[in-house]
């Protein structure tokens, strides 16, 4: 009975009822959107860097990192395509030359990291080609040609057909220095990146850096993101002289991103939570506070205190499953509709999204995983904020509730 | 000895004990036999409220004790307390007696749910109450379906179907018109009678007054008479 008196008494009140109904399904709404904005952004973060940055898997001289001198090489380079082209996942290899170096020009100096490249793979490997909003690639018959990022543009005042020197060690620590023009303009979504990349061709800065054929990096496309694990393994196993890293090892800071993605995720869902806690608390309380003499007549005749907070919980369970299933309706359509159209989040401003790496265009997709504890933590937040209105009612003196 | 349902020792009730102190009640000590049809009167603000709420377990005496059937009920925990009045005590209130989102017969139910009758066992009571009461075919009704005579009367139904001790009834006639409350206390009257079930309500109202066996006159928190009426004339 006390089930049926709790389900006809949240048809009493129908606005009242359906404001802490709509509260919920706001809550879990919002909820749902976040989370799929945010897991939408990881998703287009990470489509970045394997399409754009890193590619699936990249090879190195195990002593190579991004801050090393130009000496840890990889050498038999035919030897080592010659393995790899039997494994069937690959799909694209892209060698690349890599120097750290000091750019200047007569408006000041900069440190750049100057990426030899083969202009027939790069342009496909990190989508390059794509990425020029400026000039042709390399011009043609030219040499000692460059693209440079748009940032680093602006910021040496560089445009093209300008010409800056740029200055390396060689494998033997002497230092080269050769003076380049500007043959293209690029700009990524990763602002960061464009203001200290820049590309050159492959043989010219093999010439300055006195290679013998040998190369700094491999990378690696795979048929499918899936595949990088095993292909991993695979090519351990298969060239254990050097060092075999996919893009989750590369790039960390997309790994940190996604955590600090998921933090932010958890601060804004808190902060959601916090706000339908208020309504339900409040609507509640105006319920119980509306009903004071009914429930001090109920507590007069005999009820104890166990079935009035029963009854005030199961009221507010009810509300809940009314809700909840608006809330997953609205949220998951809403994800779907803008996982067809994509979300321009330019409004949100483009540096703002560039400097983290970040396209303006998401696509939201839900992670499926997360509904259940998304649904547990809004029907505990319904449950826990009704909790204060239940203690309410069954601390009500039945004598001052009769009270005329 | 053993047919005294309600015995009250000496009690008081004293409000703003530390400012300026009001005897609600004072001192009083009452005694109710089983099957008695009592009347509690007297001026506004003379204390019957306070006193039905005191026997009836809803408010606590600050001196004296109340046996009810033996059991000293000052001394009940809150929840021993609670348990009794559920299966003790019955209470007709002047008004908003009934849960307005159950019918009449589950508003007798609930109480005998509360209880933890069975199923048959409610069955039968229940339909029992309401011919008594006169109200057999507006069972199915809401409290808001029923005139404020009827829902007295429900409210009465609803009160002895937990089979208590006594009913206490702080004026349940003060909001109907004079018919309804003559209705009604010719119900309370042959219930009294029917199932020898002790009344004690309080009233203004001198033709409610009249109908009783036992009137208790109540002047400043104290009994100032309690006259026994001979029964001449029952009503039809
Ligand atoms: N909570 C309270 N605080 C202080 N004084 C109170 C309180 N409740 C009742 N009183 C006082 O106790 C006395 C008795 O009140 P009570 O309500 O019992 O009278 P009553 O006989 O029922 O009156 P009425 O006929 O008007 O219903 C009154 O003087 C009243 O002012
Ligand atoms: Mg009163």
């Amino acid at each position: 009975m006390i089930l049926s008196m709790a389900w006809r008494n949240i048809w009493r009140h129908k606005a009242r009822s359906l404001v802490i109904m709509v509260s919920i399904a706001l809550g879990l709404f919002a909820g749902i959107a976040v989370l799929s904005l945010y897991e939408g952004m990881m998703i287009s973060r990470i489509r970045t860097v394997i399409d754009e940055e890193t590619g699936h898997i990249q090879i190195h001289h195990p002593k190579f990192s991004d801050e090393n001198e130009s000496k840890y090489l990889i050498d038999n380079i035919e030897n080592i395509l010659k393995k790899i082209s039997g494994i069937p996942e690959i799909i694209e290899i892209n060698k690349r030359i890599l120097a750290n170096g000091m750019l200047s020009t007569p408006n000041g100096t900069a440190g750049v990291q100057t990426i030899g490249i083969d202009t027939n793979t790069e342009f496909s490997f990190s989508s390059l080609k794509l990425k020029i909003k400026d000039g042709n690639g390399f011009k043609p018959n030219k040499k000692y040609q460059a693209i440079i990022g748009k940032k680093l543009a602006q910021k040496m005042k560089l445009e093209i057909g300008s010409k800056f020197v740029l200055m390396f060690n060689d494998t033997s620590n002497n230092l080269v220095s050769s003076s380049y023009r500007v043959a293209s303009i690029y700009q990524s979504t990763n602002a960061p990146l464009d203001e200290r990349i820049i590309y050159v061709s492959n043989y010219e800065l093999s010439d300055l850096l006195g290679l013998k054929g040998q190369v700094h990096e491999i990378g690696l496309k795979l048929r499918n993101d899936d595949d990088v694990t095993a292909t991993t393994i695979k090519l351990k196993q298969l060239l254990p002289q050097l060092k075999i890293e996919s893009w989750k090892e590369i790039s960390p800071e997309t790994e940190f991103m996604a955590k600090t993605v998921d933090t932010y995720s958890y601060i804004i869902m808190i902060i959601i939570m916090i706000a339908l806690a208020f309504g339900i608390l409040n609507t509640m309380h105006m319920a119980i506070m509306d009903r004071s003499r009914e429930i001090g007549m109920i507590a007069a005749l005999g009820t104890n205190k166990f079935k009035i907070f029963l009854l005030i919980l199961l009221e507010t369970i009810f509300l809940t499953m009314g809700g909840v299933p608006f809330g997953i309706i609205l949220g998951l359509s809403t994800t779907f509709y803008f996982n067809k159209h994509g979300l321009d989040l330019s409004g949100m401003g483009e540096d703002l999204m560039s400097n983290f790496g970040f396209k303006t265009v998401i696509y939201p997709e839900f992670p499926l995983e997360k509904l259940i504890p998304l649904l547990s933590i809004v029907i505990i937040t319904a449950l826990l904020s009704s909790l204060l209105p239940a203690i309410k009612a069954i601390n009500m003196k039945p004598i001052d509730a009769l009270k005329n | 000895m053993n047919d005294i349902v309600i015995d009250t020792h000496n009690i008081s009730r004293i409000y703003n004990p530390y400012t300026i102190p009001v005897y609600a009640i004072k001192n009083v000590h009452l005694h109710l036999r089983r099957g008695e049809f009592a009347a509690l009167v007297g001026p506004s603000g003379s204390g019957k409220t306070t006193l039905l709420n005191l026997i009836g377990g809803l408010d606590k005496p600050d001196e004296g004790q109340i046996m009810i059937n033996g059991t000293d009920i000052t001394s009940l925990s809150p929840s021993a307390l609670i348990n009794f009045r559920l299966n003790n005590i019955g209470f007709v209130f002047q008004s908003f007696n009934l849960i307005p989102v159950l019918t009449a017969r589950e508003n007798a139910e609930f109480i005998m749910l509360l209880q933890g009758r069975n199923k048959k066992e409610r069955e039968e009571r229940i339909t029992q109450l309401f011919k008594q009461i006169g109200l057999a075919d507006k069972m199915n009704r809401r409290p808001s379906e029923l005139s404020g005579g009827e829902q007295q009367r429900v409210a009465v139904a609803r009160a002895l179907a937990s089979k208590p001790q006594f009913i206490l009834a702080d004026e349940p006639t003060a909001n109907l018109d004079s018919k309804s409350a003559s209705v009604l206390l010719d119900i309370m009257y042959k219930l009294n009678k029917e199932e020898n079930i002790t009344f004690l309500f309080s009233t203004h109202d001198q033709r409610v007054i009249d109908r009783a066996r036992r009137v208790i006159t109540l002047v400043d928190g104290q009994i100032s008479s309690d006259t026994n009426i001979i029964d001449t004339s029952l009503p039809h």
